[in-house]
């Protein structure tokens, strides 16, 4: 927490408040990333409790979302933070959005496991489970760059995401095989490419988180940049 | 509706690159300008470009030298004994620190309002048209024609005209302060400087200067000396830190407030340990 540099306001009230902040974010990208983690397991061992676990505790990270809101509004209010102050602060807002979509596709990812896959389409889930391996790993270097802020982890984790996009690729191709081959299972590759799409998306919403980061660092806005501007940071 | 489009979006940001400043944008340039109380130095070698009808804020901690140099902008200074200036600042590209400047003239040419509202022991259209009687106007409809510009332009108009000849001093603070504002611009100088022109003010009568400070800068360069972050946030385009005597960082306020070079900048305006 030390590179956020906030324990030195003249304010200690003002200290408290970024840090309470801070710890809240770090709780909601624990909430999160368990979510994510029981959402992959559900589908691997078609655990039907553990499913309905993670959609029940979805709540929690929305409660999450309007609480960290709540005390971001307060802040900009009372103390209207400029510099990295304010950079941290929109940095926050918009990472907690993107928590809460994670959140939402994994509970997505749990819902495949509610519907019944015959033991025809089990492989089809298998290889759902190395892209969902590969997710969580991402959104855990994600949220571990955005502990520290470290602006050189942002930008790897942020390249990284084109090994996922790849991935999703090679398996959506193998879904379509699979539908052409037996229009039948057309509903439960359905249910399938849902689940990797979303996984695809947490992605996508990593690399957003990524972007905040480099944002809050560097005061540069990255985003809807083009490859050779994001190469030009490092 | 508003149709919002990335185009004017970035028209919206349009910002001076202060260090290319073309002749015509300028209106005042200072030059490696030193500054000595005695022995000690309170300014040391100030360079900055100020923009032609815009809006430049100074700011900084008690000390640092930003109402020193904004009292440099229209030789305060000289009525300081022991004060010593070296260096150059240009208005249309002629130095005021020239031994033949006419320093009333001068004064003519760049008006300045104080931290305290002064208006003078008159009634409200005496305290407006003075300037211009001391240059030798005095027909009456000329001066009725500058009083109500004036009052006008400082947003006073409506609440004073029915009682342009009673005293100046039965207005409130803030009244006072936009009568001090008119009393200055009357005489249509070319810049405004505002020596933390709110601080003795409530909060709405900051706002209405304000939005004040915002209607000038189309007839006016304005430069405001502010204790306020938050204020100089609000009205200034551009915004000088300065720190012990040095201009620290000055670049558009918008940069400024988000992304300061600096880091004595980022930790002023965020209120940390320097």
């Amino acid at each position: 927490m030390d590179n956020l540099n906030i324990g030195r306001h003249i304010s200690g009230q003002f200290n408290e408040d970024l840090e309470r902040i801070i710890n809240h974010v770090m709780h909601m990208g624990g909430l999160v990333e368990k979510q994510l983690t029981d959402a992959l397991t559900s589908v691997c061992d078609a655990d039907e409790e553990l499913a309905k676990k993670v959609l029940e505790n979805d709540y929690q990270i929305n409660n999450a979302e309007v609480s960290i809101d709540d005390e971001c509004t307060r802040i900009i209010a009372k103390r209207q933070p400029a510099a990295g102050d304010l950079r941290l602060v929109m940095a926050i807002v918009k990472t907690i959005t993107d928590l809460e979509r994670i959140g939402d596709e994994a509970g997505k990812i749990a819902n495949v496991t509610l519907e019944s896959l015959s033991g025809k389409h089990k492989d089809l889930l298998s290889n759902l489970d190395n892209l969902g391996r590969h997710v969580l790993t991402f959104l855990q270097s994600t949220l571990d760059a955005f502990t520290r802020m470290d602006f050189d982890a942002a930008i790897k984790v942020h390249k990284s995401d084109d090994k996922i996009d790849r991935e999703y690729e090679a398996l959506m191709r193998q879904l379509m095989t699979y539908m052409m081959e037996d229009p039948r299972s057309i509903p439960q590759v359905m249910s399938v490419i849902w689940s990797a799409r979303a996984l695809e998306r947490i992605g996508d919403r990593c690399q957003n988180i990524c972007e905040y980061i480099i944002y809050f660092v560097k005061g540069r806005d990255v985003r809807h940049t083009t490859p050779e501007d994001f190469q030009s940071l490092s | 509706m508003i149709s919002v489009t990335p185009k004017n979006l970035s028209e919206h940001n349009v910002k001076l690159d202060l260090n290319n400043l073309s002749p015509e944008q300028v209106a005042l340039e200072i030059k490696n300008l030193d500054l000595y109380y005695g022995n000690k130095q309170a300014l040391q070698n100030i360079s900055m470009s100020i923009p032609k009808g815009q809006v430049t804020a100074f700011i900084g901690p008690s000390g640092c030298g930003k109402s020193t140099l904004l009292r440099c902008i229209n030789r305060m200074n000289d009525l300081v004994d022991t004060c010593k200036i070296e260096g150059q600042i240009n208005l249309h590209g002629e130095n005021i620190y020239d031994r033949h400047t006419d320093v009333a003239a001068l004064r003519r040419k760049v008006g300045m309002v104080f931290q305290r509202p002064n208006p003078f022991p008159k009634s409200i259209y005496e305290n407006v048209v003075y300037g211009l009687r001391i240059t030798g106007e005095n027909n009456r409809r000329v001066l009725d024609e500058a009083v109500e510009n004036a009052l006008r332009s400082a947003a006073l108009w409506n609440e004073v005209k029915d009682r342009l000849h009673e005293s100046a001093l039965g207005l409130s603070g803030g009244q006072q302060q936009r009568l001090v504002i008119a009393r200055a611009i009357a005489i249509k100088p070319e810049v405004l400087l505002l020596d933390e022109p709110t601080s003795a003010l409530d909060p709405i009568s900051t706002l209405t200067i304000e939005e004040l400070i915002n209607d000038l800068k189309k007839q006016f360069t304005v430069v405001i000396v502010t204790h306020n972050m938050q204020q100089a946030a609000r009205v200034s385009d551009q915004t000088a830190f300065m720190y012990m005597g040095d201009l620290i960082e000055y670049s558009d306020t918008n940069t400024l407030f988000t992304t300061p070079l600096k880091k004595k900048t980022e930790d002023y305006i965020t209120g940390r340990y320097g």
